[in-house]
């Protein structure tokens, strides 16, 4: 067990946010967006009820934290699975076929993958319009391509094997072939690739809606709650830390479990 | 020895005085154009109008009166309806790199200037579309029945009817001078349309160069026929957020920021290097309602909303206490302000209830155009959007925000796309016209200026007689009739007339905060404070 003192580590982390969110409507004692104006700006544990304190238009800031984990968790699962079915698919069928198809394919990809993620999301977002759903599509758009690749390769690498060989020798179908013998043989990269993933589309979505671009108020985006306090860094300083921490943690919890997995599966490090 | 010390000292003061006379002004957004003869906007006017043109009367600065400037006097016939311009002599048009004058300033300037909002067959009319909001939005065009050359310095301007804030509208942005060489120039070049980008007037300050959404540069003019700045150099340093502004001040990037927000003036105070000044604005700031569009064509809706809103809430969040809540569509600082008006309480309950009544108790679906940078009226748009967002939630009303930059915003709404939306105002003249004209009168539905498009005739008839009287107290007394119509129909829901703040470097002398918003650098000097 102390081999994977990351993964468990990481693994309790998101268990505790997950937790958050599914009850948060149970653990927060306000709505997340109803205003009380007689108590703006108070600082944490400083008043009976707002046991986090509340922000500049005096919104409970625990309610909105957990009801923003339910955002950021939502976000990266739906983030991640748009982006590893259609990448997986595309690296799949590139990487079996081979040929015309993979040159187109990974053209495409290439192309994406030579801007900066965060302008093409924001490109993306300036053709879809500012909003929650149309910057998970653009950070999913932008994730395609690093499950495609590490897919291809993956696939690159099976194909060699001798039981691609004696699956084609025996006659299956391609199909067959690369969803029932090929496909499970490169899970284990593809599940790291996703939890990874998982971090990086909380994080996008964040700066997309710190930038104004993703979700639009009162939705209780972590990334809004921080551009928000933004002004408030000399005063009220617990505005800007506290949803800049559950970033903070929610990405170290998946990238801890990411890495946990990746040693995990690694067959060199556990003959070891 | 002590000649030695002295000789050390003297070889350093070039260094000092030569940094000393750069200044360096940070302000809140850009520019719409630099020709105040087609903007509106406090921003274009710190940047543009008193930079770089002089109208023919000028406001002193830090006050309403009205001062000579590139007329040295003038004579006002009795019927109120000649006035005649003695123009100054020897007044120099700036040299710069796209245009060197040769002839200085004279009645064909003025002429030119004038005529293009006033005359359809002007050459230079129709360039960028032909709209000049403020001469349209006042009616200028009615007003003045002919303007007249009597010789090269001496101009006579005919009104169609007495009109009693005249002198005080030459003072005004949109009467700057250009010149009349130049315009010829540009036509005979070809570029007409750099008339509205590359400046040449006769102010304190010549444009050098403008990077957009970064800097404005300027040098000042020597041969300005005014007192002669001291600054040597002017940068406007375009910084949108407020935040960043401070941090430009204390580290010295800027020597003086436009609107500091309201939750750094504490710190600011706190700071021995900085100082602080504040004025209370001759401001408003409002939310308007398209009533040309549904529902907000229905009185009732307009009642409703404006129960629904908890001004004082914002006051408090937003203002953070420095500003008070409005009921009038002016602010109490203007004459005429009419106090015994009752504000429409908040209460969302009868707001459901007039809401109902109007045929939406399952309330309805709407868009708030949310300001996109702070304005002295307003520190943050977007901000009371959401508050405002939550107070029509409450009353079952879904309000969208959106917002634009800040070009885009002012030319969407001019053309009346929005339904709800965020604006402001603050006062060019000191002249109660000059509110309720411009911005709820018949005339400015088609230049723009009357975002809710709002047309009633009998408050429009009363403001159009007040400003044909002369008589300030029956002026008055149709002021406060009008105020009385716009409360009883609600256009708006006027929000708040807010405190304005400069902040600065100690070392900035010389600073008058105007009450009617603008920043004047011409009379600024930097020197450190002797302690």
């Amino acid at each position: 067990m102390i081999k994977y003192r990351g993964l468990s580590l990481g693994l309790f982390i998101i268990f505790i946010f997950v937790l958050l969110a599914i009850f948060a409507p149970i653990i927060s004692s306000h709505d997340p967006s109803s205003i009380y104006t007689d108590f703006l700006r108070i600082s944490p544990f400083q008043e009976k009820g707002f046991l986090l304190g509340t922000d500049d238009l005096g919104r409970d800031i625990l309610s909105r934290l957990l009801f923003g984990s339910r955002i950021s968790l939502l976000v990266g699962a739906s983030v991640v699975a748009i982006s590893l079915t259609c990448g997986t698919t595309l690296g799949l069928l590139s990487g079996y076929f081979r040929g015309t198809v993979d040159t187109i394919i990974m053209g495409v990809i290439d192309v994406l993958m030579s801007f900066p993620s965060i302008l093409l999301a924001i490109l993306v977002i300036s053709i879809l319009g500012p909003g929650l759903n149309n910057a998970m599509m653009a950070v999913a758009i932008v994730g395609i391509p690093n499950f495609t690749r590490i897919v291809r390769s993956s696939v690159m690498v099976e194909k060699n094997k001798d039981y691609h060989l004696a699956a084609v020798s025996s006659g299956a179908s391609s199909g067959r072939i690369i969803f029932k013998e090929i496909f499970p043989n490169i899970l284990a990269p593809l599940i790291v690739q996703a939890t990874l993933g998982f971090s990086e589309a909380i994080l996008s979505v964040a700066a997309l809606g710190f930038l104004g671009l993703g979700a639009q108020p009162p939705l209780p985006e972590w990334g809004i709650m921080l551009s928000d306090a933004r002004p408030f860094i000399e005063s009220n300083p617990s505005m800007v830390t506290l949803p800049g921490l559950c970033i903070f943690f929610v990405l170290l919890g998946f990238n801890l479990m990411g890495d946990g997995l990746r040693d995990y599966f690694d067959p060199k490090l556990k003959r070891r | 020895m002590r000649l030695f010390k002295y000789l050390i000292f003297l070889s350093f003061l070039p260094l000092f005085s030569l940094h000393a006379k750069t200044f360096v002004y940070c302000s809140e957004g850009s520019p719409v154009a630099f020709n105040p003869q087609i903007t509106t906007d406090g921003t274009s006017n710190n940047a543009v109008s008193y930079t770089i043109y002089n109208r023919l009367v000028d406001f002193a600065p830090g006050s309403t009166e009205i001062i000579p400037s590139l007329a040295e006097s003038w004579e006002i016939s009795k019927d109120k309806l000649t006035y005649i311009f003695n123009l100054k002599k020897g007044v120099k048009f700036h040299k710069t790199k796209y245009f060197k004058p040769t002839r200085e300033f004279n009645a064909e300037d003025v002429l030119f200037s004038f005529n293009r909002q006033r005359d359809v067959l002007h050459p230079f009319h129709n360039i960028g579309g032909g709209l000049y909001e403020y001469f349209q939005s006042m009616e200028m065009g009615k007003l003045i029945k002919d303007i007249v050359k009597i010789n090269d310095y001496k101009i006579k301007i005919v009104l169609a009817y007495p009109n009693a804030p005249f002198l005080a509208n030459m003072a005004m942005p949109f009467m700057s001078i250009l010149s009349k060489e130049y315009g010829q120039h540009l036509i005979s070049k070809k570029d007409a349309d750099k008339i509205d980008h590359y400046p040449v007037g006769t102010g304190p300050f010549i444009f050098i160069r403008y990077i957009k959404d970064s800097q404005i540069r300027y040098k000042k003019n020597i041969d300005f026929f005014g007192t002669v700045p001291v600054i040597k150099n002017l940068v406007i340093s375009i910084t949108p957020d407020a935040n960043v502004r401070y941090q430009k001040l204390k580290t010295g990037e800027c020597h003086f920021i436009y609107n500091p927000a309201p939750s750094d003036l504490p710190s600011m105070k706190a700071n021995k290097k900085i100082k602080i000044v504040q004025g209370a604005g001759l401001n408003v700031s409002y939310l308007a309602f398209n009533t040309e569009k549904k529902p907000f064509n229905n009185k009732l809706v307009r009642l409703a909303i404006s129960h629904a809103l908890n001004k004082s809430a914002y006051i408090k969040a937003i203002y953070m206490g420095h500003a008070i809540v409005a009921k009038n569509p002016i602010p109490p600082g203007i004459w005429s302000y009419d106090d015994s008006i009752k504000d429409y309480k908040y209460n969302p309950k009868l707001a459901k209830e007039l809401l109902k009544k109007a045929g939406y108790e399952q309330g309805f679906e709407t868009e708030i155009w949310t300001l996109p940078i702070n304005r002295p009226y307003n520190p943050n748009g977007k901000k009371m959007g959401e508050m405002m967002q939550a107070d029509l939630a409450a009353v079952g009303i879904k309000a969208k925000l959106i917002t634009y930059d800040w070009a885009t915003y002012l030319s969407k709404a001019n053309k009346g796309e929005h339904s709800l939306i965020q604006m402001g105002w603050t006062g060019d003249n000191g002249d109660p016209d000059n509110f309720l004209n411009i911005l709820l009168g018949c005339a400015s539905i088609k230049t723009g200026s009357n975002l809710a498009r709002w047309c009633d005739k009998k408050f429009n008839s009363a403001i159009v007689k007040a400003i044909r009287e002369n008589d300030q107290k029956k002026r008055s007394i149709l002021y406060k009739k009008a105020q009385k119509i716009f409360k009883e129909e609600a256009p708006w829901v006027p929000i708040a007339h807010s405190v304005v703040y400069r902040a600065m470097l100690d070392e900035v002398q010389g600073y008058k905060l105007s009450p009617l918003g603008h920043d004047i650098f011409s009379t600024i000097k930097l020197e450190k404070s002797k302690k």
